[in-house]
């Protein structure tokens, strides 16, 4: 089960020692600092993930959520439809739950 | 002054985020393609900054058709040639009164409002949303970054090519889309970021910066079908960017076809 929600309270997102992202068909284990973005994270581990404005504006970081849980500070980019089908923006989002992260940016 | 391309196509669009209507010449007034982008729909759930309800909340937004009532009345101002001919080297022409500016609009599924402005265009969109809309117009046009837009189709070419699919050079939204004569760098726009070009016997145009794209250009502009993975195949080998934006130092006439010349 994957969800994403608004942050506008600013509660501290949960701290998560990695994550599965699937990227060009190849599974990745990334491990991810607390309070850093999936997207941050995937960089970090030298993962060529697509992002541009890493703001939420562009759409360009739009993966699916395969499951877990994210907060997002913006969704801007995001239709209602897309979140409602498990669409998150990864420069948004941080770990928002113990349920194992599974972000796929094959979409 | 060297000719680098010749215009390929002309278009503008009566409401930001519809479909575009192809032109055959237009006024291009530092404000922009005359009649380009007059009005948006706007949502009281958007944000401050872009408040503007589109394809990226709604994907078949892009299907919308949008036409001026009298749309041959929007291409040239009245009294352009005497503006020319009075007022060397030109004042500001006069633009038609508003009632010209009267836009109708068909939607995907033929039901047509002889006016934007028909409050019955936004009640049946809000009842499709859920969203709060209203109309926003203004002459000056709405523009997310610069009153000119343009672009080559060679960059939908390559983008196609790169990923093995038919890429519509309508996903890019431009005004004037340009055949350059350099046929080497389909991306050759980026390089005139900085410098000034002129279109035909008037238009002058500053390149200012690289367009940087959104989800909009993953809606097919025919069907609204989505192609999440151009967006991120720009992102990732070509910066995100595709096309350029232009401040227009000199005002004046286009026509498909003109040559274009680096000044």
């Amino acid at each position: 089960m994957s969800q994403s929600k608004g942050n506008e309270s600013g509660a501290e997102p949960l701290a998560m020692e990695n994550f599965r992202l699937t990227l060009d068909g190849i599974d990745h284990i990334v491990p991810i600092a607390a309070g850093e973005t999936l997207l941050q994270a995937a960089l970090t581990a030298g993962i060529d993930a697509p992002h541009s404005c890493t703001q939420g504006r562009c759409g360009s970081c739009m993966s699916w959520l395969r499951s877990g849980e994210v907060s997002m500070a913006s969704t801007k980019a995001l239709s209602k439809r897309k979140i409602e089908r498990g669409y998150v923006l990864a420069c948004q989002s941080l770990p928002w739950s113990p349920d194992p992260i599974w972000l796929d940016f094959d979409l | 002054m060297q000719k680098i391309g010749t215009i390929e196509s002309i278009w503008r669009y009566p409401v930001k985020g519809m479909r575009g209507e192809e032109l055959p010449y237009v006024y291009t007034a530092f404000t922009g393609v005359m009649g380009d982008r007059i009005y948006a729909v706007a949502a009281a759930d958007g944000s401050p900054g872009h408040p503007w309800h589109t394809g990226r909340d709604q994907e078949e937004f892009v299907l919308y058709k949008a036409s001026y009532s009298s749309s041959e009345d929007l291409l040239l101002p009245p009294n352009l040639d005497a503006t020319y001919s009075e007022w060397e080297p030109g004042i500001d022409p006069l633009y038609p009164d508003a009632d010209a500016f009267k836009v109708r609009v068909e939607t995907p599924e033929g039901v047509t409002y002889d006016s934007i402005e028909n409050p019955a265009f936004i009640e049946d969109l809000e009842k499709l949303t859920g969203r709060t809309l209203r109309i926003h117009t203004t002459q000056r046009g709405i523009f997310d970054a610069r009153p000119v837009s343009l672009i080559s189709p060679a960059v939908a070419a390559k983008l196609g090519e790169e990923l093995e699919m038919h890429i519509d050079k309508r996903r890019f939204r431009a005004n004037f889309y340009v055949d350059w004569d350099n046929q080497d760098d389909p991306f050759y726009e980026m390089s005139l970021v900085g410098k000034s070009l002129k279109i035909g016997e008037w238009l002058e145009l500053m390149i200012v910066e690289r367009d940087p794209r959104c989800e909009m250009i993953t809606l097919d502009p025919d069907t609204a079908d989505e192609t999440p993975k151009l967006l991120q195949h720009l992102a990732r080998k070509h910066n995100g960017d595709a096309g350029v934006f232009a401040a227009v130092l000199q005002r004046g006439r286009v026509n498909k076809g003109d040559p274009v010349f680096l000044k």
